[in-house]
C-alpha cells in the first residue's frame, strides 16, 4: 500500500515535470504515433481483403471440384454434374428443385476507367439458380439474364471500375455482341464479378466441362453427410469442401504477403520508435538526478522510482497509439488500393487499434526500462554532493 | 582536418546517447532502402523487360486459342523478323502437387531471339534432332535430378490419340530463364510432335512470341499485326512483352501511395526525435561551448562543429541502414521475384542522410553559435 501510495506520489511530480519538457515528450508521442500508424494502415489492408473474402461466405455452401483439383480450374463433365442433383442435403429452391449451381470461369479483358489500363476479370457462367445460391444478391438495375441468350449481369463495382459495363453496353466475345442487362450489389467483394448464363458461356468459349459446382446445403450441419455422399458415389470423382475452406485457400499468399509487409514495416518502425523512447527517457532521469536522489534520501524505494518511470512512459506511449490509428483511419479508411492485382478496401477496426495499443505499451515498457533502472541506480550521496 | 579529434570527443561526449541516434537513424535508412528499393526495382524490372518482342493472342483472353495458321499472315508484317507458335498446357510429375508448365515451340531459324532463354548450341541442335526431346529449365532440372538422356514421364489433362493422358519426353539438356518472374518450373518440348500426338484443339496456339527489327517500331508492328486480322474470326491483341509487364507490375505501383506515406512517417519521426536530442544534448554542452569560443574558435567554427557531428553520425548510420536493407532485401525478392535493389536507393538514401543531419542541426548548432559566452560559461540559458 505504501509501496501504491510512493508511486503514485513519484507519478505526479513525473507528468507535472514534463511540461518543463515537453519536447522529450514529444519525441516518445510522435514516434509511438507514426510506428502505430504505419502498422495499423498496413494491417488494414489485410483486415480489408479478409472482410472482403469472408463477407459473402455462407457456412451452407459446399463446393465441389474434380479431387485434387482447385474450384474454379477443375473441369467437372457434364454427367457427373447432373448425378450431384440427386445427392442428398441439398436445400430445395422456391420452385421445388436443388439449388445447385454449375459454373463455368472463365477471363475475359476489360478496361480501367480513367487510366484505360488493360485488366482481366472473370466472367462466370451461372445457371440461373444462382439468384437463391445467393440470396443477398440484390439487382440494383436492370434485370436477370435469361437462359440460352448472350447477356451479362454485371457487379456494381464493374460498372465503377471498368468500361463497358453500363446497362445495355455489349461487348464481342468471339464476334458475337453480349449485352449487359443488369447490375447487381456485391456486398462486401470489391472484385468485378460478371454472370452470365452458362451454357451460353461455355458454347462461346467451345468448352464442355463445367469449372466447379456450388452447392446451398439444407443446413451447414449437413456438410459433414453431403462430403460422405460424393465421396462415397463411385460414379463422382469429384471431391465437396466448405466455401470456407476455398477462399481461404485461394486468398492464402496474399494474405500472407500482406501480414509479412505490415508486421515487418510496423516491427521496424517499432524498433526505431523504442530507440528514440530510450533516449528521451535517458535524458529526462538524467536531468533530473539531483531531484531524484533527493526522494531517494527522503525515504522513496528503488523500486518506486522503477515503476514511475515506466509508467511515465506507457502513458505517453498511448496517445500516440491512439494518435496513430485515428491517422490512419483518417488517411486510409475505406481507400481502395489494389496490392498485387486485388482490389482491396482498407478497414481499420477497433480490432487494429487494440493491436496498436498493446504494440504501444510494448514499445512504452521495453523503452522505459533501462532508463527506469537508472533512476533507481543513481548513487544518492553522489548526486547530492554535485550541487 | 586538425579539428576532427575535436569533433570526435564531441560525438562520444555521451556514448550512450550517440549510439541510440545511430541505431534509430541505421534503422530508419533500413527500412527506407527496403521500400524504396521494392518501388524503384519494380520500376527497374519493367523498364529492362524487352520492348523488341511483341505477344500476339487472341482479343478475349491471354489464354484464347489462336490457329496456327495465322503464323505466315503475322510473318509477312513489315518489320517482323522471327514468329515463334507458344502452346502452353499443364503437367504433373509422380504426385498432383508436382507441377510442371510446358511450353511448346517450334524451333524455327532464330526463334531463341523471341524467347527470354539462354541454351547452350549443342541443346538446340539435339532439341531440334529428336521429336520428343525437352528441354528443362536448370532449376527444375537440379529440382528433380533430371539428367541428360533421362526419359521422364508427365501426367496431363491432355489426350493423346491413343487416349492416354500420359506424356514422356527425352531430356537433351537445360536452359536458363532471364524473364521477369524467373519463368517458374518449365520445360520446353517440340510444338509440333505435341500438335499431331493430341485430339482436342488441334493446329492452335495460346499465342505467338513474335521478334522485331526496331524495337522503336513496336507500336507500329504491334498494331499492323491487329489490323490484318480486325473484323476477322480471329481478331488478335498485340503488345510487347514490356507493356505486359507494365500491367502485370501496375498493381504493385499502386502501393506507391502506402510506401510513400510510410517513408514520409518514417523520416517525421527520425528528425523530430534527433532534432530534440540534439538540442538538448548542446544545452547540456553550453558552458563547454563557452570554453571553446574563450579560447578563440569564432561562432561559425562552434556551428560546422555542431554539423559536422551531425552529419558524421547520420552518414555513418544510413551506410549500415542501407547496408543492412541490402543484405535483407533477398526476402523482398520473393513478392517480386527477380528484383534486385537498385544502387540509385543507396545513393538518394545517403542525401537523404545528409539532408536530414542538416535539418535537425542547424537549429542546435545556431543556438550555439549565437550563444554569449559570459552566460554559457556561467552555465545560464
Amino acid at each position: 500500500m505504501n509501496f501504491a501510495r510512493q508511486c503514485l506520489a513519484l507519478l505526479r511530480v513525473n507528468l507535472a515535470g514534463l511540461i518543463e519538457r515537453p519536447s522529450s515528450a514529444l519525441t516518445i508521442l510522435v514516434g509511438v504515433t507514426c510506428a502505430v500508424g504505419a502498422l495499423v494502415s498496413m494491417l488494414a489492408m489485410g483486415t480489408g481483403a479478409r472482410r472482403q473474402e469472408m463477407g459473402d461466405v455462407r457456412a451452407d455452401h459446399a463446393v465441389l471440384s474434380k479431387t485434387g483439383e482447385r474450384p474454379g480450374q477443375s473441369d467437372i463433365p457434364r454427367d457427373e454434374a447432373a448425378a450431384i442433383l440427386g445427392l442428398p442435403g441439398i436445400r430445395k429452391g422456391s420452385a421445388g428443385e436443388p439449388i445447385v449451381v454449375f459454373e463455368s470461369m472463365t477471363f475475359i479483358e476489360g478496361r480501367r476507367r480513367g487510366t484505360r489500363t488493360r485488366i482481366y476479370f472473370p466472367v462466370i457462367g451461372v445457371t440461373p439458380t444462382i439468384t437463391e445460391y445467393l440470396p443477398e444478391m440484390r439487382f440494383t438495375g436492370g434485370r436477370m439474364f435469361r437462359p440460352g441468350l448472350q447477356e451479362l449481369i454485371a457487379g456494381d463495382s464493374c460498372a465503377r471500375q471498368f468500361t463497358g459495363f453500363e446497362l445495355g453496353d455489349s461487348r464481342l466475345i468471339h464476334g458475337v455482341a453480349w449485352t449487359v442487362v443488369g447490375h447487381f450489389d456485391e456486398d462486401e467483394a470489391q472484385q468485378c464479378v460478371v454472370y452470365g448464363d452458362v451454357d451460353s458461356i461455355m458454347s462461346a468459349f467451345k468448352s464442355n466441362t463445367y469449372t466447379s459446382v456450388g452447392v446451398m446445403l439444407q443446413s451447414a450441419a449437413d456438410f459433414s453427410a453431403f462430403r460422405d455422399a460424393v465421396a462415397a458415389n463411385p460414379a463422382l470423382h469429384l471431391e465437396a469442401l466448405p466455401e470456407r475452406a476455398v477462399v481461404e485457400d485461394e486468398f492464402k499468399q496474399l494474405n500472407a504477403i500482406l501480414y509479412f509487409v505490415a508486421y515487418f514495416v510496423g516491427s521496424i518502425m517499432a524498433l526505431g520508435a523504442t530507440l528514440g523512447a530510450v533516449n528521451s527517457l535517458y535524458a529526462i532521469v538524467d536531468s533530473r538526478r539531483r531531484e531524484l536522489a533527493t526522494l531517494r534520501a527522503i525515504g522513496f524505494a528503488p523500486g518506486s522510482l522503477v515503476v514511475a518511470v515506466l509508467v511515465e512512459s506507457v502513458l505517453l506511449a498511448i496517445p500516440g497509439a491512439l494518435l496513430g490509428s485515428g491517422l490512419a483511419w483518417i488517411l486510409f479508411n475505406g481507400l481502395a488500393a489494389s496490392p498485387l492485382g486485388y482490389s482491396i478496401r482498407l478497414a481499420v477496426t477497433p480490432a487494429l487499434v487494440g493491436l496498436g495499443i498493446l504494440w504501444a505499451l510494448g514499445m512504452g515498457l521495453l523503452g522505459g526500462l533501462l532508463p527506469a533502472l537508472r533512476a533507481a541506480r543513481i548513487p544518492v550521496t553522489t548526486a547530492l554532493r554535485a550541487i | 582536418m586538425k579539428f576532427l579529434p575535436l569533433i570526435w570527443s564531441g560525438i562520444w561526449r555521451k556514448p550512450g546517447r550517440t549510439v541510440l541516434i545511430f541505431l534509430q537513424v541505421c534503422v530508419a535508412f533500413a527500412l527506407f532502402g527496403v521500400l524504396q528499393g521494392l518501388k524503384t526495382g519494380v520500376e527497374q524490372l519493367i523498364s529492362q523487360t524487352r520492348a523488341d518482342v511483341l505477344l500476339v493472342h487472341g482479343t478475349l483472353a491471354l489464354f484464347d486459342p489462336l490457329p496456327l495458321s495465322l503464323l505466315e499472315r503475322i510473318k509477312s508484317v513489315p518489320g517482323v523478323k522471327v514468329v515463334a507458335p507458344v502452346e502452353l498446357f499443364g503437367a504433373t510429375y509422380q504426385s498432383p502437387d508436382q507441377k510442371l508448365g510446358v511450353v511448346a515451340v517450334r524451333p524455327v531459324e532464330g526463334w531463341l531471339s523471341a524467347f527470354s532463354y539462354t541454351i547452350a548450341p549443342e541443346y538446340v541442335a539435339a532439341f531440334r534432332q529428336s521429336r520428343t526431346a525437352a528441354i528443362i529449365r536448370d532449376v527444375v532440372a537440379t529440382k528433380y535430378g533430371w539428367k541428360i538422356g533421362d526419359h521422364i514421364p508427365l501426367l496431363s489433362k491432355t489426350v493423346q490419340k491413343n487416349g492416354s493422358t500420359d506424356w514422356a519426353f527425352d531430356v537433351v539438356g537445360t536452359y536458363a530463364d532471364s524473364d521477369l518472374g524467373g519463368g517458374g518450373d518449365t520445360l520446353l518440348i517440340n510444338y509440333d510432335y505435341f500438335d499431331e500426338a493430341r485430339v482436342e484443339s488441334k493446329g492452335t496456339v495460346k499465342h505467338f512470341k513474335v521478334a522485331i527489327a526496331d524495337p522503336a517500331l513496336a507500336a507500329t508492328v504491334a498494331d499492323e499485326i491487329d489490323r490484318r486480322f480486325a473484323n476477322s474470326a480471329n481478331e488478335t491483341r498485340t503488345e510487347s512483352m514490356r507493356e505486359l509487364a507494365q500491367s502485370q507490375l501496375q498493381s504493385i505501383g499502386d502501393l506507391n501511395f502506402l510506401i510513400r506515406s510510410i517513408v514520409a512517417a518514417v523520416f517525421v519521426a527520425l528528425l523530430f526525435a534527433t532534432a530534440t536530442m540534439m538540442m538538448q544534448s548542446i544545452r547540456e554542452r553550453l558552458p563547454e561551448l563557452g570554453v571553446l569560443k574563450t579560447l578563440g574558435f569564432t561562432d561559425a567554427a562552434v556551428f560546422l562543429f555542431i554539423l559536422a557531428e551531425a552529419l558524421t553520425i547520420f552518414v555513418a548510420a544510413a551506410v549500415c541502414g542501407l547496408g543492412l536493407a541490402l543484405t535483407v532485401f533477398p526476402l523482398a525478392s520473393k513478392v517480386v521475384p527477380g528484383l534486385s535493389m537498385p544502387l540509385i536507393v543507396v545513393a538518394a538514401g545517403l542525401a537523404c542522410a545528409i539532408l536530414a543531419a542538416t535539418v535537425s542541426a542547424v537549429i542546435p548548432a545556431i543556438f550555439a553559435a549565437r550563444s554569449n559566452i559570459v552566460a554559457a560559461l556561467a552555465g545560464r540559458r
